[in-house]
């Protein structure tokens, strides 16, 4: 007993002596006091809708963005601003308009624009060819052809965006109703809904009610085996847009005037902060989304039912409609050379895997496979037999995704179809050479 | 007592580390609000920099658009002049409207005017210039607008209008707030529409947009905090509050810029500012904590030796407990023993006298009546039948302070069982026939009739039961010797012997001390038998020392019953052995006549009855009065002259022992053979020993038992032909 106390005081002065010991120590000699570190970092800037998040954000989609990002920053050494832009409201400019303003203006390196975005400022020979690119040898064709504008591969997405119908199975099996193949089967499930008190059976947005309209417009199109010729039809004026449109724009309006859709509503509302909260709450059994929205908590991700996404309504059956985002950089960007380092990071095929695995979507590299959620999996088995449609498509000489956005929000705002039609006609002879 | 010593000491042991423990709280509490005012001392001091900064540069801007609106005055063509501007990164746009116009040009080249995006409705200055809310330009990029007028010759001409961006505003801005831990928005007071993230301003979730969004964003959800901000930003007042911002402690601020043309919004964690605070609390935190140790410690040595107190005084408490029994103990035996002593005295006193009363009563009625020789033989008779009683007594009584001292040795030889109860019979069936008792004897057939023990002290064990039984049975009762052998492994047979009668019986008190000394049933019917009152106790020891039991059962006017299991070794050797008492026997023939005998004693009267005793079986002797005399007459005598030396032990001048071993040590052939028999009342075994030990031949004990004298001397003299 004796002998366990004196250890112990043994251990307990030993222990204060080091502490001691290590208060009086003293700090350098030096006289200067500060570290003079040389400022040699590479700078990247990227106008993005999102902001840079915290490495914990919960935010899954921009977690996949800015891991990637990350991984960019730590190969290269660079440093990756993020320059955003979010409209508050409808009267705002859109992102769009700003990306298009400072792409035009040089004011950043790299840009994350939408289809139509990319289309025009493609068209205006202000983005760099990314052919050259290691990354781009692992497109999927489906990828290049929707982003190659006079030969030029000027963006490359991290995931092919799928947009599809968003349906709430269980409010369709409280009314016995199938899942609509094509666009009758869609209005006599419409009927249905709004007979048994679902005031507005689809919800809608200014943004997404396009991808309708595409469904039924290019079902043939694209997946008839005549695409090329068709398309060359229509860029020399042989074909026109609007025989294309018109159905689709008709089945819109026949939404609208059913009260299927409400178009006031649906004209200032952004994308999923109109309709989100009804479709969650089950008010509302049918919404349009993007793929990821079905990952993301902060969409669709966490429903208190069953929920099921398939593509939109067509002639052909259900049709996934298939857009191109992608990261673009400016042909003047001051930094470009460390833009396309960046570009090789976040677009190879180990951070496209990541991305996928964060976002559980499609990749655009044949070379990276992903298991989507149960919910995706109509949509994803369309993709994967080849059944869809482009909503956006370089070869075309008319911009379409953010063309046919404007003139469906014309229709929303009282344009007849003919007018929209007429509207599409001025467009195309506008785009012929 | 010292258990109360130690609370109060306890007590201020606490008491003091308590009094310690809320200094240091208090201290810490202290350093922690001063730190806590440095830390919004600090950032204070920092957003008033960044805000001078911002401040500054539009000082600037505005200064150098005075003087290009004083070269525009002076330009013959104003208007080319702005179209042919190419934007810097300061200045993005030059718009100019002349006065009386509602609508001018500008560097862009369309059509300019203060209706479009460009608002001056705050008032807000800088320079004396008129500075507009934030925007989004032209260019995709946040922009605020001067202007300033056109003035010649003292005439305003017009009005230039330059555009600028805030992204400009980020290059004079540090690069990282805090060590990149903070956040800084500059945000549009008159729209509070976030306008400018500055480059190094650390990450986010959310809230990029605007106030709401960084609400949102920061969960700062209260509506009296909320109130309060809006109120401080619709004054222009500067704020700063505490909250937490994504599970941090931090601070938060909304900071006026130009009187509230834009502020500074974000939050800054505390850790960030008070990294020094933290090593501090991270001291003091050791500082506590080594005093806890310590206090724990103090605590842990205080307990130790308390336990350890406790476990002496317990420990001490045990052991005098301990003792305190030992002594009741042994008080208790030493009462016991004396009241034992006392009694056995008291017996004693009583059974020896009691005889010796009758020795000395008939002695005195013999020498009144010496020439009645009817008279003469019946006294000598009750004589001789008292003494006999009293050696029996003190045979007892040795018999038992040997078996106590552990002196008593088994002689274990081959007996037979059968042979055993015949003698046992015939010593015990004249007793119960003289009692008109029927003594019945039942011996189921042993499996081996030869067996190892002492055939001696069996038989004495069954004389003891058997002559108790015929005691204390009433005449005409039934006494029972039942014997039956169980083998119970090949070595050892287990002999039960059973003792039952009808007689008095016992009661179950008197069962409890049956086999302590003196000890016997008393009432009024066994007052009247003899005994010494050894017997069982004498039994008992001697079954206990064959590694037997013995059992009694016995009920009052019913008679007893003794059961004795003895283990005992089957002999190897299953025939009878020669009789080796039958030569001696034989020898007895001759008995002491015509013997002669050197005897020593001291005492007259022994002496002469010695000699009586020793005329009247026809032999003589010489008698010594102490040893010296002996050896003197024996070393005198010729070869040969005595057959055998009767020697007495205590004597004057030479004892006994002496005597003999001068006599063996003699230089005569004859003193190593002669006969030396002890024959004195030093009756223990280790008399005898050392009389064996001396050179003697026998031990025989007082008084004189003529047929044993006649035993060892057939054995031990070798008669002259």
């Amino acid at each position: 007993m004796t002998g366990k106390v004196k250890r112990l005081t043994a251990a307990v002065l030993a222990g204060s002596m080091i502490c001691m010991a290590a208060a009086c120590g003293s700090g350098t000699s030096n006289q200067n006091l500060v570290t003079q570190e040389e400022n040699s970092e590479r700078n990247v800037n990227l106008f993005s809708p999102m902001e840079k998040t915290a490495p914990d954000a919960e935010n899954m989609a921009r977690s996949a963005a800015d891991t990637t990002i990350l991984m960019a920053e730590e190969a290269l050494g660079v440093s990756v601003h993020y320059i955003t832009y979010t409209a508050e409201n409808h009267q705002d400019k859109t992102y769009d308009d700003v990306a298009l303003d400072r792409a035009r203006n040089n004011m950043d390196d790299l840009y994350l624009l939408n289809p139509d975005t990319i289309r025009s400022l493609g068209d205006e020979g202000l983005l760099l060819d990314l052919s050259d690119l290691k990354c781009a040898k692992n497109l999927r064709d489906v990828v290049i052809t929707a982003n190659t504008i006079d030969g030029k591969l000027v963006a490359i997405p991290q995931e092919v965006v799928a947009y599809g119908l968003f349906v709430n199975k269980d409010m369709f099996d409280e009314y016995g109703l199938a899942l609509p193949e094509t666009p009758e089967d869609f209005l006599e499930c419409c009927r249905v809904f709004k007979e048994n008190g679902i005031e507005t059976p689809v919800g809608a947005n200014r943004w997404w009610l396009e991808t309708f309209v595409f469904a039924q417009a290019y079902a043939d199109l694209y997946n008839g085996g005549n695409t090329e010729a068709e398309i060359a039809a229509l860029n020399s004026g042989e074909r026109r847009y609007s025989d294309y449109m018109r159905p689709g724009f008709e089945f819109l309006q026949e939404l609208i005037d059913c009260g299927y859709i409400d178009a006031k509503k649906a004209g200032v509302s952004e994308a999923i902060e109109g309709e989100g909260a009804d479709f969650l709450a089950q008010k509302t059994p049918i919404v349009m989304a993007y793929w990821g929205a079905a990952n993301s908590d902060t969409a669709y991700g966490d429903p208190d039912f069953n929920m099921v996404v398939i593509g939109f309504p067509s002639s052909r059956g259900q049709m996934p409609v298939i857009p191109m985002t992608g990261y673009a950089i400016g042909v003047n960007a001051e930094h470009a050379e460390d833009a396309k380092d960046v570009l090789e990071v976040i677009l190879s095929d180990e951070a496209l895997q990541t991305y996928a695995e964060i976002n559980r979507v499609i990749s655009p590299s044949r070379n990276v496979e992903t298991e989507c959620i149960p919910a995706l999996k109509p949509l994803h088995d369309r993709i994967e037999e080849n059944v869809y449609v482009l909503g956006a498509n370089a070869d075309m000489n008319m911009e379409q995704w953010g063309n046919t956005c404007l003139i469906v929000r014309q229709l929303l705002d009282g344009a007849t179809v003919d007018e929209c039609m007429a509207e599409f006609d001025r467009l195309q002879d506008e785009s012929l050479p | 007592m010292k258990q109360k010593k130690r609370i109060p000491l306890l007590f201020s042991i606490i008491l003091v580390f308590c009094i310690l423990g809320a200094v240091v709280f208090s201290v810490s509490r202290k350093i922690s609000r001063e730190m806590s005012d440095a830390a919004v001392q600090n950032l204070s001091e920092n957003l008033n920099m960044i805000k001078s900064t911002i401040e500054s540069v539009w000082e600037i801007e505005a200064e150098f658009q005075i003087l290009l609106a004083q070269d525009i005055a002076g330009m013959e063509d104003p208007e080319a002049y702005i179209r042919s501007y190419q934007k810097n990164e300061t200045m993005v746009k030059l718009a100019l409207i002349r006065t009386g116009e509602t609508e001018g040009i500008s560097s862009t080249g369309e059509a300019f005017s203060e209706d479009g995006l460009v608002f001056f409705s705050s008032g807000k200055r800088t320079d004396g210039l008129e500075i507009s809310s934030s925007y989004l330009n032209y260019m995709g990029s946040w922009a605020y607008c001067i202007k300033c007028p056109v003035t010649k010759d003292g005439t305003d001409i017009g009005m230039l209008y330059v555009e600028y961006t805030y992204d400009f505003l980020d290059r004079s801005l540090p690069d990282g707030f805090y060590n990149k831990q903070a956040m800084l928005y500059l945000m549009d007071t008159e729209t509070e529409r976030f306008v400018l993230k500055p480059k190094g301003m650390g990450a986010r979730n959310a809230g990029h947009l605007n106030l709401e969004d960084f609400y949102r964003a920061n969960d700062i959800h209260e509506e009296a905090l909320r109130a309060e901000i809006e109120d401080c930003v619709q004054n222009r007042q500067n704020i700063m509050f505490g909250h937490d911002i994504q599970n941090k402690s931090s601070l938060n601020f909304i900071w006026m810029v130009n009187d509230g043309t834009i502020c500074l919004v974000g939050y800054v964690p505390t850790e960030a500012i008070q990294q020094e605070g933290e090593t501090v609390n991270y001291n003091i935190f050791i500082v506590v904590l080594i005093m806890l140790v310590a206090f724990l410690f103090c605590c842990m040595l205080y307990y130790f030796s308390e336990r350890r107190q406790k476990a002496l005084m317990r420990e001490r408490e045990e052991e005098r407990e301990r003792h305190s029994a030992q002594l009741t103990e042994a008080l208790h035996a030493a009462q016991l023993a004396s009241s034992a002593k006392t009694m056995f005295l008291s017996n004693m006193s009583h059974d020896i006298r009691t005889p010796m009363n009758a020795v000395i009563g008939f002695t005195s009625l013999l020498a009144k009546d010496a020439e009645d020789p009817d008279k003469v033989r019946e006294y000598t008779k009750k004589i001789m039948a008292s003494g006999q009683h009293l050696l029996g007594l003190i045979n007892d009584i040795l018999e038992v302070s040997k078996i106590e001292s552990g002196k008593v040795v088994l002689n274990e030889d081959t007996f037979s069982i059968n042979d055993l109860i015949s003698s046992i019979d015939a010593m015990i069936r004249p007793m119960a026939s003289a009692k008109a008792q029927e003594f019945h004897v039942e011996i189921a057939d042993p499996e081996h009739e030869y067996l190892l023990g002492d055939e001696t002290r069996i038989s004495q064990i069954l004389i003891n039961l058997l002559s108790n039984a015929v005691k204390y049975t009433q005449e005409g009762g039934e006494i029972w010797l039942r014997m039956a052998g169980q083998k119970r492994s090949d070595q050892f047979e287990h002999i039960r012997i059973e003792v039952e009668d009808n007689g008095y019986g016992m009661t179950p008190e008197y069962l409890k001390t049956i086999f302590d000394v003196f000890t016997r049933a008393e009432n009024s019917t066994t007052n009247k038998v003899q005994g010494t009152g050894l017997g069982m106790a004498i039994t008992k020891n001697l079954v206990d020392l064959m590694g037997g039991t013995i059992e009694v059962f016995s009920e009052v006017d019913r008679g007893s019953l003794f059961r004795v299991d003895l283990p005992l070794r089957i002999s190897t050797c299953q025939t009878a052995k020669p009789d080796e008492t039958e030569a001696p026997a034989a020898q007895e023939e001759g008995s002491l006549k015509g013997l002669h005998f050197l005897a020593a004693e001291d005492n007259e009267i022994n002496a002469e009855i010695l000699s009586t005793i020793l005329s009247l079986e026809g032999a003589d002797c010489v008698v010594a009065e102490n040893g010296r005399l002996v050896l003197e007459r024996f070393t005198e005598s010729r070869e040969g002259e005595f057959d055998a030396i009767l020697m007495d032990v205590q004597m004057p001048v030479m004892n006994g022992y002496d005597a003999t071993r001068a006599i063996r040590a003699l230089d005569r052939r004859d003193a190593r053979e002669i006969p030396i028999f002890a024959m004195t009342a030093n009756a223990f075994v280790e008399d005898e020993k050392e009389a064996l030990g001396a050179g003697m031949n026998i031990h025989l004990t007082k008084p004189i038992n003529v047929d044993l004298l006649k035993k060892a001397v057939s054995r031990y003299v070798h008669r002259k032909s």
